[in-house]
């Protein structure tokens, strides 16, 4: 990175940095500045870094985004915003990196489980934010996590006490409507022991170019049970970073489900460390089209005996796009009985689309099962066949089978609203002739 | 499973047998490398202008490069001025006509190794050219192969004899600027095999080498050309041992392949350098540069490897598949033991229409030792049909042991098909009981199970390497089962 877009940033910052929340709590202020050294020290990761190689962000280096908020957030769309909106859940909304009471709704929100935006729970509830926050990653993780700890401007806070169970599922719709605008959130998700709960992240945003730039921090207390999903549906020309980071107790069960549609640049980070007899099991589809450029990346880290892990990405690139998935699985030394299979499928629709891929396993113990998988391939011809012969034309009969390749994700859903809706959003990026919506 | 477990200790620490010394009278430049150097190298082996002058090349741009880091290996420090880059027997003054001429020493050396060069020719036909060091010692059955028309000599003797052969090839395939142990072979290689199959030749026999380091403070640089001209095939195989020693040593290597148009090269490697003693002190560092460029359509080339020795290994034998229909093979077998690192795999490069590759790698980690698997698999923009296949497996044999798989796998091209499958497992207790509730030994049930992992590798070789590998495997696992 050159040092002038370097100093673009640093001195937007030094702008910005007085009023950000949280800025009584010393704790924090040095969690800030930091932050903010190392970033000024790296920059944004460069492509020499393994875990870089095949995403290129220098576009976001040379575009200086800026977190001046200049726009009144009543010009925000209210109908388009519904359509996002799951009607039976908890919602939480945050416009332009702020978080918005006026949209947002928890109404029916048991009163022992804490749901606020990250700016009221620094001001309620410091101390419980200081216990969690940076604990599940560290600033040092890579340059966009620094980035984001020295930036954020609010998020979401979620804590749910021991044995409670939160029917209802809550979502953070993250919005963004300005254009060159950086959206900095930080969300810290708290389940204690034994209770449960399914949280939603939902990305949307305007047609201009804005980044978004969000760590999630999970921590799944001992027998816990949480279900995280993130529909990243960004503007077509948008840039988002997304890290989620979760740490595991024993026995502690986390489900992560991905869907990776829109931004021009998109990069996603998983990684989750594994307590003893914990399971984690991690599904994604990513789906580019254009120009778009899609990179997910998880990190599985058994530390401990007997724990579970189960991953299944699956990618469709047409036009344009390029897809990645660096996957690794860490089995530490005394993770003795390990259990963990990784799975990675590709179709590549058109002659122009990419696809890097690279499943790791570094295992350091030796009474494990441990696979994983890789396919890059295009439909298969049979199966072709066969709907052809079945009167089926062939155009339709591809679509039909690459909906059902991508459609076994949206499947794995079991909360029927947002199927609904991510079949929308997947529909909305396909060859849809053939497909007759009123049968799914 | 106590009672095996010892039994399993005892078997792992069976001793490298072919860690003696030879006592022989060399002449060795003292150690240090720089330009001087490698222009009395190039003098000592009366070799043509053009050679230094790559030489010298390849050392200026050697010297603004750094040691690779990305390997999943740790590596002490190499002093490269405090290596030797030349040394051999000092009987060279008169070459050697034919082995009666050689020191009878070296002759003992080889028999010791399992290859009496002087039997060579009643066995079952592979004309061996034995490296020492760093010269190339003798070359068995010369005449039944010039008959053939092909040329299997040392690299020096080529310089003198093909020099035009070897300008046209040399550095085609891994040029001097690839990486930074390919650089300084290329600056300071000494000598190496030189195979060239004519048009529409089979070769009627094996080709075989043997590498041996034997001085202290060497290095060995030995640089391997083969071309497979049209319609061509050749088989050829290296072995390579050293003594023990309680300092490492650097072994880098460049294996450089061309196959021509329906041409076919089978190249198999068994490499048991010395792998350190059993606290990890010594060993051969092996950072090895070995590359096959298929030029023509139809070619294939096919790299088989048993990879048991070495403190550190660090090779990726590949395959640019240019021509159409070109297929590239790799069968590997990996073995480390001990403090043992092993970082090795393939790249498999697509370019040319309907082109396949197969990559087979079985890693063994016993003791402390870490064994990583890293592979490219790449295809291009115009590799229409582009076919891969690729199966990495790792054995666990001890709980201290690491396996690590590193696959990549880029794909441009929307017709290709690739699949990659990897596991990881120890040897289960339930096999291990089912064979001793038989009546094998638990020493014999761990070798059975483990030859029977490594099966598919293995009879990729040629036979007699086959029983040879499997021995090996033998030796280097024993005591590691538990």
């Amino acid at each position: 990175m050159t040092a002038q877009h370097l100093n673009n940033y640093t001195e937007e910052y030094k702008n910005t940095a007085n009023t950000l929340p949280g800025q009584s709590l010393g704790w924090l202020k040095t969690i800030r500045a930091e932050a903010f050294e190392y970033f000024s020290d790296k920059g944004f990761p460069s492509l020499r870094e393994e875990e870089w190689r095949y995403t290129n962000v220098s576009a976001i280096e040379k575009k200086l985004f800026s977190a001046q908020l200049n726009l009144d957030e009543s010009e925000l769309d209210k109908q388009w915003l519904n359509r996002f909106r799951l009607e039976d859940a908890l919602t939480v909304v945050v416009v332009n990196g702020r978080f918005s009471k006026e949209h947002s709704n928890l109404e029916g929100l048991p009163d022992t489980i804490s749901v606020l935006s990250m700016t009221d729970a620094l001001d309620q509830q410091p101390e419980l934010v200081e216990k969690y926050l940076t604990k599940a990653v560290s600033n040092s993780e890579h340059s966009f996590v620094a980035f984001n700890s020295a930036w954020f401007s609010d998020g979401l806070f979620v804590h749910v006490p021991a044995k409670q169970v939160l029917d209802k599922p809550i979502q953070i719709l993250h919005v963004v409507t300005q254009a060159d605008f950086l959206a900095t959130t930080r969300n810290v998700l708290v389940v204690d022991a034994m209770a449960e709960v399914s949280i939603i992240e939902t990305f949307v945003g305007g047609d201009d170019a804005y980044l978004s730039a969000v760590v999630t921090e999970v921590f799944v207390g001992e027998n816990a049970t949480l279900t995280l999903y993130k529909m990243q549906s960004e503007g077509d020309k948008a840039y988002h970073f997304g890290g989620t980071y979760v740490k595991q107790q024993r026995d502690s069960r986390f489900t992560h489900h991905n869907f990776a549609f829109g931004g021009l640049l998109a990069r996603n980070d998983i990684h989750t460390d594994l307590d003893v007899a914990s399971e984690c099991d991690l599904n994604g589809l990513y789906l580019g089209v254009k120009r778009q450029h899609i990179d997910n990346h998880t990190r599985i880290n058994h530390e401990k005996p007997h724990a579970i892990s189960r991953e299944l990405y699956k990618g469709v690139l047409n036009q344009r796009a390029r897809g990645v998935f660096q996957g690794r699985v860490i089995v530490a030394e005394d993770a003795q009985k390990t259990d963990s299979e990784m799975n990675n499928r590709n179709l590549l629709l058109s002659n122009d689309a990419e696809v890097d891929t690279k499943p790791q396993l570094e295992i350091y113990a030796d009474d494990v099962k441990c696979a994983h998988g890789v396919t890059v391939g295009q439909l298969d011809e049979k199966s072709i066949f066969y709907l052809q012969s079945r009167c089926v034309d062939e155009e339709t009969a591809r679509n039909m089978l690459t909906f059902a390749f991508a459609n076994e994700m949206v499947d794995k859903v079991k909360l029927k609203n947002l199927r609904d809706l991510l079949l929308l959003q997947l529909l909305n990026r396909f060859p849809q002739a053939g497909i007759d919506k009123e049968w799914l | 499973m106590s009672s095996s477990t010892e039994e399993i200790t005892n078997l792992i620490s069976q001793e490298y047998k072919q860690g003696f010394v030879t006592e022989l009278e060399v002449e060795t430049f003292p150690p240090g490398l720089d330009e001087e150097v490698i222009t009395k190298l190039s003098k000592i082996k009366n070799e043509p202008d053009f050679m230094l002058e790559y030489r010298l090349k390849a050392f200026r741009h050697w010297q603004t490069m750094k040691e690779p880091d990305w390997a999943q290996l740790n590596i002490d420090p190499i002093d490269y001025q405090a290596i030797s880059y030349y040394s051999a027997p000092k009987k060279d003054s008169d070459k050697p006509q034919s082995l009666d001429e050689i020191d009878p020493e070296l002759l003992e050396t080889y028999k010791k190794l399992g290859i009496p060069l002087d039997e060579q020719e009643r066995l079952a036909g592979v004309a061996v050219d034995a490296v020492f060091d760093s010269v190339s010692v003798a070359t068995t059955f010369k005449g039944k192969l010039n008959e053939a028309g092909v040329i299997f000599c040392p690299i020096s003797e080529a310089l003198q004899e093909y020099p035009e052969l070897v300008k046209q090839y040399l550095g085609t395939v891994v040029p001097e600027t690839d990486n930074f142990f390919a650089s300084l072979n290329a600056a300071v290689f000494t000598d190496g095999s030189f195979v060239y199959i004519p048009k529409g030749v089979r070769c009627p026999m094996e080709l075989s080498t043997y590498f041996r380091i034997n001085a202290a403070n060497t290095g060995q640089f030995e640089r391997t050309l083969i071309i497979a001209d049209e319609n061509s095939h050749v088989s050829y195989l290296e072995g390579c041992t050293a003594p023990m020693r309680d300092e490492n040593q650097l072994h880098a290597a460049v294996v450089e392949l061309i196959v021509m148009e329906n041409a076919e090269i089978k190249y198999s490697t068994v490499q048991n350098w010395y792998p350190g003693d059993e606290n990890g002190i010594g060993g051969i560092y092996n950072f090895v540069t070995k590359r096959a460029e298929c030029r023509g359509d139809n070619s294939k080339v096919s790299w088989t490897q048993v990879e048991t020795g070495s403190a550190i290994t660090w090779k990726y034998p590949s395959c640019v598949l240019l021509g159409d229909n070109s297929v590239g093979e790799f069968y590997s077998v990996a073995l480390t033991n001990n403090y043992q690192q092993a970082d090795t795999g393939t790249k498999m490069i697509h370019i040319g229409k309907n082109t396949s590759s197969t990559i087979i790698s079985k890693g063994i980690s016993a003791g402390k030792a870490q064994n990583t698997y890293r592979g490219l698999v790449k295809v291009g923009k115009n590799a229409v049909n582009a076919r891969n296949y690729t199966q990495c497996d790792s054995l666990l044999v001890g709980d201290k042991c690491g396996a690590h798989t590193f696959p990549y796998i880029e794909v441009k091209q929307p017709t290709a098909q690739v699949e990659h499958e990897a596991t990881t497992s120890k040897i289960s207790e339930d096999q291990l009981f089912f064979c001793q509730q038989r009546g094998l030994s638990a020493e014999d049930a761990v070798s059975m199970i483990v030859n029977g992992f490594c099966k598919e590798v293995f009879k990729e070789l040629p036979m007699e390497f086959a029983v040879e590998a499997q021995a090996l495997l033998g030796i280097s696992l024993e005591g590691s089962v538990g």
